[in-house]
C-alpha cells in the first residue's frame, strides 16, 4: 500500500511537471520571441537574444503603440467597473426579491448566451451608428456591459449570503440600495475580484467587434493590433512577439494581483 | 407585516425593488442582445444579397438540409465538440483533484501555472501556435530531435493533423480554465469524506469516481454547457490558424476547421453577402445549444 | 483586501482619464501634412478625403505617393490614408454597406478585382458611377470589363496581377537551364524541370499553398476560363481548363517539388531564405522578392506556364485591384478629380511608383515611360517590365462573376482527397459543382 502511494506520487508530480511546462512554455517562448530577430524566431530559436531593444524601438515607432495601450487599458478599466456595477445590482435583483416574471426574465437572458455573436454584428452595427456612436469607444464599453455571463456568476455566489442580514438591515431602516451597497457589496469582494477577471478579459481580448466599430487608427485597441500585425503584410516575428507580451502582460498582472480573492470568489460562485 | 394591507404594500415595493435593480441590466442587454436577436431572426426569413433582399419565408431554413458546406460545418463543430470538450473537462478534473491535495508541494505554483493559458488572448495565442505548429516549428523540431518522428508533422497542412492541432491549442488555452471550477468546488467537499473512504479501503481512482465526480456534478454540467456554448461559436482560433483566407481557398486544408461561425462569417463577409441566410446559420446554433443543455441537465439530473 | 480592489478601480480610472485626455490633446498624425502652407494657393477643392486600402508596402505607400502630388495643387484637400489587413478591409466595407450608413465608410476604397462584381450587386447604389468622368478608355480592357455593370463603369483600375514564372538563375543554373529554356513552357514541361532542380540543387521548384487556389485561378484565366460560363452559371464538370488545372495541381504534389506553405507569410519565407527555386505568381510579388538583398542578380523572369488545352496563352493574371468612390461621400467630387487627376491621368505617378514599387498601373499611356524600359539589376538587367507590358497584352479577358470564392472553396474543398488518390478528378468535380449548386442555390 505504502509503496503504491509513493509510485503514484512520482506519476502525480511527473504529470503536475509535464502540465507545466505545457502551460508555460508558450510563455517562455514569447518572452524568448521578443528579444529576437525575424529569422531567429521564425527558425525556432529557444535562447535569449539581443533584439529586445530592436523590437521595442520598431513596434514603439512603427506603431501608436503607447496610445493604443493606453486605449485598451481605458476601455477594458471602464467596461470593468460598469459589469461590476450593472451585472451584480442585476443579480442582486434577481436573487433578492424573486419574481416569477423575473425568472422567466433570467432565463431568456441565459438562452441569449447561446446566440453567436457574428449573428448579431449587423443589427447592432446599425445600432451603434444610429446612436452616433461610431468608432467610439463607449461603443466597445456599452455592449459588454451587461454580461449575462457575470450576471449569472454573481447570482449564483449570492444564493449563498445569508438572507437574514438583509432582513436585519431592513428591521433596522436601512434602504434596499444602502443595504446593496454597504452590506452586501463588501461581504463578497471576492466575487467582484473573480468578475472583474473575467469581465477585464473578455473586453481586451475582443476582437471581432471592435474590428468593425474602430474605423481610425488612433482609436486602435491592442488585439487589433496584434492580428493586423499577424496578417499578410508584416513578417516581423520578433517585433510582433514583443506586441504579444505586451498584451498579455496587463492580464497576467492582473490576474497575479487579484489571485487570492480570485480564487475566493470563484470559491463563492460556485457553493450550492 | 401583520396586516395584509401593509404585506401587500412591502410586495408591491418588494417588486419595484426588484425591477429596479435589475433595470440597468436589462435595458442594455434587451438593447444590444434582444434587439439583434430579433432582427437577425426577421432577416432569417429573407434571402439577401448586401442590401438586396427578399422574403422566402423559411426557405433558408429547409435550403441548409441541402448545403453540403453546412453539413461540413457542423460535421468539424461535432468533431471538435465530442473530441475536445471531454478531453479537456477530463482533464481539468483530475488536475483540479490533484491540486486539491494538501500534501502535494507547491500547490499554488501549479495551479498559476495551469491557469495561465486562460489569461492569454485568443487572437495571441493563436498566432503563437500557429508559429510553434509549422512544418518547420518548435514542435516538429523538438520531435525530431527525440527521434519521437522521422519526417515533419504536417501540422496545419492536412485535413486530420490540422484538427489535431486545434484540439491541442483549445486543450491548452481551456483546460486550465475549466479546472479552477472544479478547484473550487472541490475546497466545499469536506475531507472527512475522502478519509471515510481511505479507511473504507478506496484507492484515489475510486474516490474519484465515487466521490468526486458526483458531488461536483453540477459544476461538471455548467463547465460544459459553457463549453458547448464555447465550441459551437468558435470563431478566432480556426480563422487565424487557417489565415482566415487571405491566401487558403479553404478554412485550414480541405475546409477541416471550418466551424459553424466561421461559416456564418465567410457567409457574411468572404461570399456574396447573404446576411439572411447567415442568420438562419445562427439560428440553427441556438437550436443545438439548447437541445444539448437540456441533454446535459436531463443526464446529470437523471442520476442524480 | 477591499485595498487592493479600490486600489485597482482608482487606477484604471486614472488611466482611463489619461487615456481620454491624450485623445483630445493630440490632433491626428494625418492632419499635420495638409494644414502646411495653407491658403498659399487658391484652389477649389478642399475636404477630407479618407482612404481605405491594404498592404503598406504596396497600396498604401502608393497613395501616399499620390497624395503628395495632388496635394501640390490642391494644399486644401485632407488625406487620411487607412491601412487595414485586406479580409478586415472587406468585413467593414460589408457591415458599413449593409447597415445603410455612410458615416463609417471612406470616400475611397481599394475593391480586389475578384469581388469587384460581387460588391456592386449586392450594394447597388453604394458606390459612385464613374462613366464619362474617367476616360475608362486609356485601361486595360479586361480590368474596365469587370468594373461595369449594366453599361456603367463603377471604379478607377489600378494595378494588374499580370502573371510571370520568377526564377532563381543560380539554382537553375545548376540544374542546366538557361533563361532560353524556360519560355512558353506548358506545365507539365514546368514540372519535369522542376524534378530537376530538385534532383541537382535538393530545392523545392515551387513554395505551394495547398489549399491556396491563386495557381489555379492563374491556370484557368491563362485559358480564358473561369469556374462559370460566360453567363455566370457554375461549369465545374464540363470545363476542361478546370479539369486541366486540377489535374496540374495533383501532378505539381506528386512530382514532390513543392515545399507546402500555409499561408502568406510562409510563403514568402520560403523562396526569401532560398528554399525555393521559383515561384509562379502576380507582378506585385516583386516587392517582396527584392526585400531580400542578398539575392540581388539572382532572379530571372520568365512568361507563365500554359495549360496543356487549346486556346491556352503563356500570360495570365492574379488578383490585382482597382479603387472606388463611394456614391454618398461628402467630398465625392473631390474623391473624383484626385483619381482622374493622378491615377487616371499622370503619366510621371506611374513612372514613379513603378520605379519605387514596381508598380504595373493598367493606365496603358503610362507604359510606354523611361521607367518601363529600365534594366533591372535585381533580376540580372532583364527588362523585366518591358516583358509584362508585352505579356499582359496576351492575358485573356475573364467575366469573374460573383463566386469566385465560393468556387475556390468548393475545389479546395475536394483536393485533399485529389492529392491522396481518394478521389478521381472527375469524381471530385462532380462532387465539388454538387457543393456549390447547393451552396449558393440561386
Amino acid at each position: 500500500m505504502k509503496k503504491r502511494c509513493k509510485i503514484g506520487r512520482i506519476l502525480v508530480y511527473v504529470l503536475l511537471i509535464i502540465a507545466f511546462v505545457v502551460s508555460v512554455f508558450p510563455f517562455y517562448w514569447m518572452i524568448v520571441g521578443m528579444t529576437n530577430s525575424a529569422v531567429d524566431v521564425v527558425k525556432g530559436k529557444m535562447t535569449f537574444g539581443n533584439q529586445l531593444f530592436t523590437n521595442l524601438h520598431t513596434l514603439f515607432t512603427s506603431f501608436n503603440m503607447t496610445e493604443i495601450l493606453l486605449n485598451s487599458l481605458k476601455i477594458s478599466g471602464l467596461t470593468v467597473i460598469g459589469t461590476l456595477i450593472v451585472a451584480s445590482m442585476a443579480a442582486y435583483g434577481f436573487e433578492m426579491y424573486p419574481s416569477a416574471s423575473r425568472e422567466t426574465a433570467y432565463g431568456l437572458l441565459l438562452l441569449s448566451m447561446m446566440v453567436p455573436f457574428a449573428a448579431l454584428m449587423i443589427p447592432l452595427f446599425r445600432l451603434i451608428v444610429k446612436f452616433g456612436l461610431l468608432n467610439q469607444h463607449i461603443s466597445l464599453i456599452l455592449i459588454w456591459v451587461g454580461s449575462v455571463f457575470i450576471i449569472f456568476f454573481f447570482r449564483q455566489s449570492l444564493k449563498t449570503f445569508p438572507k437574514e442580514i438583509i432582513q436585519a438591515a431592513r428591521v433596522d431602516g436601512s434602504g434596499e440600495f444602502r443595504t446593496f451597497f454597504f452590506i452586501v457589496i463588501p461581504s463578497i469582494k471576492s466575487t467582484y475580484a473573480a468578475a472583474a477577471i473575467y469581465s477585464f478579459m473578455l473586453s481586451w481580448n475582443a476582437y471581432l467587434w471592435p474590428l468593425i466599430v474602430i474605423q481610425t487608427d488612433d482609436k486602435q485597441t491592442v488585439t487589433l493590433l496584434i492580428s493586423s500585425m499577424s496578417s499578410a503584410y508584416f513578417p516581423e516575428y520578433g517585433v510582433i512577439m514583443t506586441a504579444i507580451v505586451i498584451a498579455t502582460l496587463p492580464m497576467v498582472l492582473i490576474f497575479f494581483g487579484l489571485q487570492k480573492h480570485f480564487v475566493q470568489g470563484m470559491l463563492g460562485s460556485i457553493k450550492q | 407585516m401583520l396586516k395584509s394591507s401593509t404585506k401587500k404594500n412591502a410586495d408591491r415595493t418588494h417588486n419595484a425593488y426588484g425591477w429596479l435593480f435589475i433595470s440597468l441590466a436589462l435595458i442594455l442587454i434587451s438593447v444590444f442582445m434582444f434587439y439583434p436577436i430579433g432582427h437577425s431572426f426577421y432577416l432569417s426569413t429573407m434571402r439577401t444579397k448586401g442590401i438586396v433582399q427578399q422574403f422566402v419565408g423559411l426557405n433558408n431554413y429547409i435550403r441548409l438540409l441541402q448545403d453540403p458546406m453546412f453539413i461540413l460545418a457542423l460535421k468539424n463543430t461535432f468533431t471538435f465538440f465530442l473530441i475536445q470538450v471531454p478531453i479537456m473537462l477530463l482533464l481539468g478534473l483530475i488536475f483540479a483533484t490533484i491540486l486539491n491535495d494538501n500534501t502535494i508541494k507547491f500547490r499554488g505554483v501549479f495551479r498559476t501555472a495551469l491557469f495561465l493559458p486562460a489569461v492569454t488572448s485568443l487572437v495571441a495565442y493563436t498566432i503563437l501556435f500557429k508559429m510553434m505548429f509549422s512544418s518547420e516549428g518548435f514542435i516538429n523540431n523538438l520531435l525530431m530531435n527525440m527521434h519521437i518522428i522521422q519526417e515533419p508533422i504536417p501540422w496545419l497542412l492536412d485535413p486530420f493533423w490540422s484538427k489535431v492541432t486545434i484540439i491541442i491549442a483549445l486543450t491548452w488555452r481551456w483546460t486550465g480554465y475549466n479546472m479552477v471550477f472544479y478547484l473550487s468546488g472541490l475546497q466545499n467537499i469536506p475531507k472527512e469524506i475522502y478519509e471515510a473512504a481511505e479507511i473504507d479501503g478506496a484507492g484515489k481512482v475510486q474516490q474519484f469516481i465515487r466521490i468526486t465526480v458526483p458531488i461536483l456534478k453540477p459544476i461538471i454540467v455548467f463547465t460544459s454547457i459553457m463549453s458547448t456554448i464555447g465550441t459551437l461559436q468558435l470563431f478566432d482560433e480556426p480563422m487565424n490558424l487557417s489565415m482566415g483566407g487571405t491566401t487558403s481557398s479553404t478554412i485550414g486544408p480541405g475546409n477541416s476547421l471550418l466551424t459553424l461561425s466561421v461559416y456564418i462569417y465567410n457567409l457574411s463577409f468572404k461570399y456574396v453577402p447573404n446576411f439572411g441566410y447567415a442568420a438562419t446559420v445562427s439560428y440553427v446554433i441556438v437550436f443545438i445549444v439548447a437541445i444539448l443543455s437540456f441533454i446535459q441537465f436531463k443526464v446529470a439530473g437523471d442520476k442524480n | 483586501m477591499k485595498k487592493t480592489l479600490s486600489l485597482l478601480v482608482a487606477v484604471l480610472l486614472v488611466l482611463s482619464f489619461v487615456a481620454c485626455g491624450n485623445n483630445t490633446t493630440q490632433p491626428p498624425a494625418d492632419s499635420e501634412g495638409a494644414q502646411t502652407d495653407k491658403g498659399e494657393m487658391s484652389s477649389e477643392n478642399s475636404g477630407k478625403l479618407t482612404i481605405w486600402a491594404w498592404d503598406p508596402n504596396f497600396n498604401i505607400a502608393i497613395m501616399d505617393e499620390a497624395k503628395e502630388i495632388y496635394l501640390k495643387d490642391n494644399p486644401k484637400v485632407e488625406f487620411e490614408i487607412v491601412d487595414i489587413a485586406k479580409g478586415s478591409l472587406e468585413q467593414k466595407l460589408h457591415v458599413n454597406l449593409a447597415s445603410g450608413v455612410t458615416d463609417g465608410l471612406p470616400d475611397i476604397t481599394l475593391i480586389e478585382d475578384y469581388n469587384a462584381q460581387k460588391y456592386l450587386q449586392s450594394y447597388p447604389g453604394s458606390f459612385a458611377d464613374l462613366t464619362g468622368k474617367i476616360k475608362h478608355d486609356d485601361f486595360i480592357d479586361y480590368k474596365v470589363a469587370l468594373m461595369t455593370l449594366d453599361g456603367k463603369v463603377y471604379g478607377v483600375p489600378f494595378d494588374t496581377g499580370a502573371s510571370g514564372f520568377f526564377y532563381r538563375t543560380d539554382y537553375l543554373k545548376q540544374a542546366g537551364y538557361e533563361a532560353q529554356d524556360l519560355n512558353d513552357l506548358t506545365w507539365a514541361q514546368f514540372i519535369e524541370i522542376g524534378k530537376t532542380v530538385k534532383e541537382k540543387t535538393g530545392k523545392a521548384m515551387l513554395p505551394f499553398g495547398l489549399d491556396d487556389g491563386g495557381l489555379m485561378r492563374i491556370m484557368l484565366q491563362s485559358a480564358g476560363k473561369w469556374y462559370f460560363d460566360d453567363d455566370g452559371s457554375i461549369n465545374l464538370t464540363n470545363n476542361d481548363a478546370v479539369k486541366e488545372a486540377v489535374e496540374t495541381y495533383k501532378a505539381i504534389v506528386d512530382a514532390d517539388i513543392i515545399k507546402p506553405t500555409n499561408g502568406w507569410t510562409e510563403w514568402v519565407a520560403s523562396f526569401n531564405n532560398g528554399d525555393s527555386a521559383s515561384v509562379v505568381t502576380g507582378i506585385w510579388i516583386i516587392g517582396s522578392i527584392k526585400a531580400e538583398n542578398s539575392q540581388s542578380g539572382k532572379w530571372g523572369v520568365a512568361p507563365t506556364p500554359r495549360l496543356n488545352i487549346s486556346g491556352s496563352k503563356n500570360a495570365s493574371n492574379l488578383g490585382g485591384s482597382s479603387w472606388y468612390v463611394i456614391e454618398n461621400s461628402k467630398n465625392k467630387d473631390v474623391a473624383i478629380d484626385f483619381l482622374n487627376k493622378i491615377y487616371a491621368g499622370d503619366n510621371d505617378f506611374y513612372q514613379k511608383i513603378l520605379g519605387d514599387k514596381g508598380a504595373v498601373g493598367s493606365y496603358q499611356p503610362a507604359q510606354t515611360g523611361t521607367a518601363y524600359a529600365k534594366e533591372d539589376a535585381f533580376f540580372g538587367n532583364q527588362k523585366i517590365y518591358v516583358d509584362f507590358s508585352a505579356w499582359m497584352k496576351d492575358i485573356p479577358s475573364v467575366n469573374y462573376g460573383l463566386h469566385t470564392y465560393e468556387a475556390d472553396a468548393a475545389i479546395f474543398n475536394v483536393m485533399p482527397d485529389v492529392y491522396a488518390g481518394n478521389l478521381s478528378i472527375e469524381d471530385a468535380l462532380k462532387k465539388a459543382e454538387e457543393h456549390l449548386k447547393n451552396q449558393i442555390a440561386q
